[in-house]
């Protein structure tokens, strides 16, 4: 047992030997290529400099913590630049396409696209359309302004009103597109909740914002 | 037509005059065939990266390159250089570890 255990000892530190080379030849092999085709960004920096430079960025986050100055507006990066709390940039939403402040993207996306009760309401209430949309046969006329059924149904039925009845409506428009048979008795049915739903949809978003999905 | 009448002698000749293949050698087709070396050379190669092992010599590799000119170095220097300071820097852990297993191939292999 003695003498087989001391070959393969020899033995493995030749293989060792072998595969340590393998993967220094490919270390060798990576840096070569590396500086060769110009991609190393530390072939001249190099050593003292980087000691140097290292110290002097970990001096600088070093300091201002000590001096307890974390809890300013300001964060210190490695580079030295400073940065405020909230992010003050501007740029637009790709949802809705309005100009947001970058520090305040987040609660603006809740609402626009979706957590928030409104946006829920909203999203509701465009299902319903489509579905609608999808169960009639006939083209319905444009949403905005144009449609002779909108401006006569919504002098009946004041916004006020329609508020309260949301939830029902919208469930009765849910149950109606499944009875297909029925569709023409249930047309002027159809139009009215249709109505209602719009009216609840322009009361509660900001007409200008709004897009359909049909555009 | 010609030129087969012509080749070099086939391989029966030659090969008589080879030595057996060696212990080493038969241990080493065994352990490539068995994808164990592979599996070795993966090991090695995770457990230097992260004791730090690879960047140091990267950092010999720049160093050399720099003092010879970047174009001027070849991979075999490179290599020719580097082995043995590779060599004695792989720490002592990693290279217990490895040897432990390769130590186990060699006793399942039943030798």
């Amino acid at each position: 047992m003695g003498s087989g255990e001391v070959r393969y000892s020899s033995l493995a530190a030749g293989i060792f030997g072998d595969i340590l080379d393998a993967v220094i030849v490919d270390v060798a092999s990576e840096a070569h290529r590396a500086a060769r085709l110009g991609f190393d960004r530390r072939l001249n920096t190099e050593e003292e400099e980087e000691l140097r430079l290292s110290a002097q960025a970990r001096a600088i986050v070093g300091e201002s913590v000590a001096n307890g100055d974390t809890s300013s507006k300001y964060t210190i990066d490695v580079f030295g630049q400073l940065h405020p709390a909230v992010a003050s940039e501007i740029f637009e939403c790709m949802n809705c396409g309005r100009p947001i402040v970058a520090g305040r993207f987040a609660p603006h996306l809740e609402k626009c696209m979706g957590k928030g009760r409104k946006a829920r309401i909203r999203a509701n209430a465009n299902i319903n359309l489509s579905q609608q949309r999808k169960v009639r046969s006939s083209p319905l006329p444009s949403y905005f302004p144009g449609g002779p059924t909108h401006t006569s149904v919504s002098s009946r039925t004041p916004p006020t009103q329609t508020s309260s009845l949301t939830p029902e409506d919208t469930q009765k428009s849910g149950l109606d597109p499944n009875d297909g048979t029925s569709e023409e008795s249930h047309d002027d049915d159809d139009k009215v909740v249709i109505a209602t739903s719009m009216c609840t949809s322009l009361c509660t978003l900001n007409l200008k914002y709004y897009r359909f999905p049909c555009d | 037509m010609r030129a087969s009448i012509n080749r070099p002698p086939t391989p029966d000749v030659d090969e008589e005059k080879r030595d057996e293949p060696t212990l080493q050698d038969i241990i080493n087709i065994k352990l490539i065939e068995s994808g164990e070396k592979e599996n070795l050379k993966e090991l090695l190669r995770e457990r230097l990266i992260e004791c730090g092992w690879r960047d140091e010599l990267k950092a010999q590799c720049r160093a050399l390159m720099r003092k010879r000119g970047r174009s001027n170095t070849t991979v075999d220097e490179l290599v020719r250089n580097i082995t043995p300071k590779g060599r004695a820097m792989v720490p002592d852990d990693i290279k217990a570890e490895l040897l432990q297993r390769i130590q186990s191939f060699l006793m399942s292999v039943a030798l």
